[in-house]
């Protein structure tokens, strides 16, 4: 199948995993998926410093102002002079990060240190500026970031290696057999996900990287014994954990498919709930009769497998009408192959399109998964979740029922949700 | 060193002030720039995302094509949204690999004319430089290349105006042409028939100053207060510890409006890039966070953004003006109307 260039496109027309061809791009308003910013803030303790020129600097530290959280975030700022002398890149960078830190009234034991694009470019020589300031800082760990989006189209993205450079530092700990560590996702388990309760049902003492209290507490996660991510932006780094802790690494996001669930239970070891599996048909049958034949759409801000969650709405009776999405992950394909077979009327809509940036009001009620679907469509009907919410299983699925049953039965503020930064950080503004 | 901000924000940058400035005018706005670097203007740096259609857009620039200057992607890229969108206009901003790299922006602007019948102009950004410099920059750009005599008109035209100063001013009076911040193109464009341009922003000087030479039109500096066109300059002020920070010509006409008021002494520190011929010799100009807190340091009241209080003396008396090229959303329900100036100064 040719790659499109329309804004959207039938599944039975659609190419994968690449539906939509590359093209200037929009960007809508949506921002509650967590960005370098927030994914750093989850480490305690450590202080953010970005060395980039100001118009890509307003972005982060704006995210950082609106979170109350300036006095953990620092700016070195670059200028013209920084890219036309050779070595005044390295200087700029080095004395920058070493004032900031000379100002700071107590020296952070963890930097994350971002710099951008421009190092990249320039060849700027990142090993020794590290190996500077370990000199000058020999207490404090340095946290190997980049903020470099002109690499996200190709290999790994800013948010993936930051992940993976916040997992560099935990240090191996003395295994411990009765600890599991969540990591590489941002949302914590949710009341509604099976592994988390188990794990605490049978008493296992369960760590999240994305909520910990202290730095300590944050380091500790070098103890458990086996990691679990939920999140694809975290498997690289979780893997690499893994690797070098030589423990065990249980992929597993939130997948809709009941054989798909029990599979991931039975691999943990943990039990197949009868009563989780009624209860879940049997939220998902109540929603139907409620809701009826109203135009569903999704988005993969919603959900980390967007075309899993397709497949089981469509498979139930559920009216889903659109799916929103740039790219498809690969170990969808499955899901895809199945929706393109059974469904080929599904549009997959691209949300970075030239053609749409206004929400239009819809003319009939449509409920939406995810802010993006809710903000292309219009609607106030929608389920205002991102990275899967910390849902998983049956009782992840139970529980997003209850979710679009209350998103179907109360309308919600777009316009105050939809734009604000991080869901579940603070927000400040007004 | 000045490059360091240890807890104070930047302002916006160059590159959504040039966004910002054409948002209005019916064009195609193409930022040359990699994926995600368009969601700080959409986000923190645009008011009218939501209400008011615009066509602003970035390249998605990515590394393979900035280092082997693929710029044919670029261009197929331009003429496929301009023959979807059919724009007035299409304008280029630049950001720092296309800078680095040293694209050249004139030479497709000139290919995107021919290719799509369309007027083309480059705006000379680089990301490096604050808001008000990329607002100049598009205003001057769009004016070159898009302005032609217009017939003569008893208005006047206000220039320099973006919500990124202006969020919630509104200016009255016989107004020909408001460039361009609720405005459209036609309005716009009937812009050199104006008797006089005021200049009520920094971002607004290069555009009349290059109306003066094309058009003979002449200009003042100031906020029209009572739809009097007057240059804030023009009021003597002294040297006091009051001080103004922000822009230079909204400081400068709100500390010559006190003056005139209350007889009171403020000085101005400008804190934006333009100030040129902008400043008394009372006023400062300073660059980077700890020039500013240095200037501050004596101060007995300061009238500034509230973010500016993370670097002001502990007890000083705080008058808070929030400015949306500084703090963004975070005070955006405060943001007053300028020309009510018993909003935002009390007891001064």
């Amino acid at each position: 199948m040719p790659i499109s260039s329309d804004k959207q496109i039938k599944i039975k027309d659609s190419s994968f995993p690449k539906p939509f061809s590359n093209g200037l791009e929009f960007n809508a308003p949506s921002h509650g998926t967590w960005n370098i910013v927030h994914i750093g803030y989850a480490v305690p303790s450590a202080h953010q410093i970005y060395i980039c020129a100001d118009n890509c600097l307003r972005g982060v530290v704006m995210t950082a102002a609106e979170m109350g959280a300036l006095d953990r975030f620092s700016s070195v700022v670059l200028e013209e002079d920084d890219m036309l002398h050779s070595g005044r890149l390295e200087e700029s960078t080095t004395e920058g990060i070493t004032e900031v830190l000379r100002k700071l009234d107590k020296v952070p034991p963890v930097v994350i240190v971002f710099p951008v694009c421009v190092h990249k470019f320039m060849g700027c020589d990142m090993n020794h500026i590290y190996k500077t300031l370990e000199e000058r800082f020999p207490d404090t760990k340095f946290v190997r970031a980049f903020m470099d989006p002109v690499m996200q189209k190709r290999g790994t993205t800013p948010d993936q290696r930051l992940r993976k450079a916040l997992m560099d530092i935990i240090p191996e700990g003395e295994e411990d057999r009765n600890t599991v560590a969540f990591v590489g996702c941002d949302m914590s388990p949710a009341k509604g996900n099976d592994i988390n309760n188990q794990l605490i049902n049978k008493g296992i003492h369960v760590l999240d990287s994305a909520r910990t209290e202290s730095l300590e507490e944050y380091y500790s996660i070098g103890s458990a014994s086996r990691f679990i991510c939920c999140y694809p932006a975290g498997r690289m780094g979780s893997e690499i954990l893994a690797r070098r802790l030589r423990r065990p690494l249980y992929y597993l996001p939130m997948d809709f498919n009941k054989d798909r669930i029990i599979a991931a239970l039975e691999l943990l070891g943990l039990d197949v709930d009868g009563s989780a599996v009624t209860d879940a048909e049997r939220a998902t049958e109540e929603l139907k009769t409620l809701i009826a034949d109203t135009p569903i759409a999704i988005d993969y801000t919603a959900v980390p497998r967007p075309l899993s969650l397709a497949r089981f709405l469509l498979e139930n009776g559920f009216n889903l009408k659109t799916v929103y999405l740039d790219g498809i992950d690969p170990d969808e394909e499955e899901d895809y192959n199945f929706l393109k077979e059974d469904f080929p009327e599904l549009i997959l809509h691209s949300t970075i399109h030239i053609m749409d940036r206004r929400p239009v009001r819809p003319d009939e009620k449509v409920l939406a998964i995810g802010q993006k679907a809710a903000w292309f469509e219009g609607t106030e009907y929608f389920v205002n979740i991102v990275e899967g919410a910390g849902l998983w299983g049956f009782g992840g699925i139970e529980e997003l029922m209850s979710l679009m049953k209350d998103a179907y039965n109360t309308p919600k503020d777009i316009r105050d949700i939809i734009p604000r930064k991080g869901l579940g950080c603070s927000s400040v503004y007004e | 060193m000045n490059k360091v901000y240890k807890i104070l924000p930047v302002y916006t940058g160059d590159v959504s002030g040039a966004a910002s400035a054409l948002y209005e005018l019916g064009g195609m706005t193409v930022i040359h720039d990699p994926s995600g670097c368009n969601s700080t203007y959409n986000t923190h740096d645009e008011v009218r995302w939501y209400d008011k259609e615009s066509l602003i857009y970035i390249s998605g620039l990515n590394d393979i094509d900035a280092i082997t200057g693929n710029d044919d992607k670029f261009i197929e890229d331009i003429c496929y949204a301009a023959g979807k969108m059919k724009p007035k206009f299409i304008a280029l901003a630049n950001s720092p690999l296309p800078y680095l790299n040293g694209t050249d922006f004139k030479g497709i602007t000139r290919i995107l004319e021919k290719k799509t019948g369309l007027p083309c102009f480059y705006i000379k950004t680089n990301a490096m430089h604050d808001y008000s410099k990329g607002v100049s920059e598009a205003f001057l750009s769009f004016a070159k290349r898009m302005l032609e005599p217009a017939e003569k008109t008893a208005g006047i035209n206000i220039v320099g105006a973006t919500p990124l100063d202006l969020t919630n001013t509104v200016f009255e009076g016989e107004i020909n042409a408001n460039i361009a911040y609720g405005t459209d193109l036609e309005s716009v464009l009937k812009a050199p028939g104006a008797s006089l341009n005021v200049a009520v922003t920094s971002a607004g000087i290069g555009m009349c100053e290059y109306m003066k030479e094309r058009f003979g039109i002449p200009y003042v500096c100031g906020l029209p207060w009572d739809s009097e066109y007057k240059d804030y300059r023009d009021v003597r002020r002294g040297s006091s510890k009051r001080y103004i920070v922000g822009e230079p010509v909204i400081s400068g006409s709100i500390a010559a409006r006190l003056k005139v008021l209350t007889g009171k002494d403020y000085n101005v520190v400008a804190t934006t890039e333009i100030t040129e011929g902008l400043l008394l010799p009372c006023d400062k100009k300073c660059h980077g966070e700890e020039e500013i807190q240095r200037a501050l340091a004596d101060a007995e009241q300061i009238i500034a953004d509230p973010l500016f209080r993370l670097i002001a003396p502990k007890d000083v008396k705080f008058t808070e003006l929030p400015h949306f090229a500084m703090s963004g959303r975070l005070y955006r329900k405060r943001i007053p109307n300028l020309m009510n100036m018993e909003e935002y100064i009390h007891e001064s």
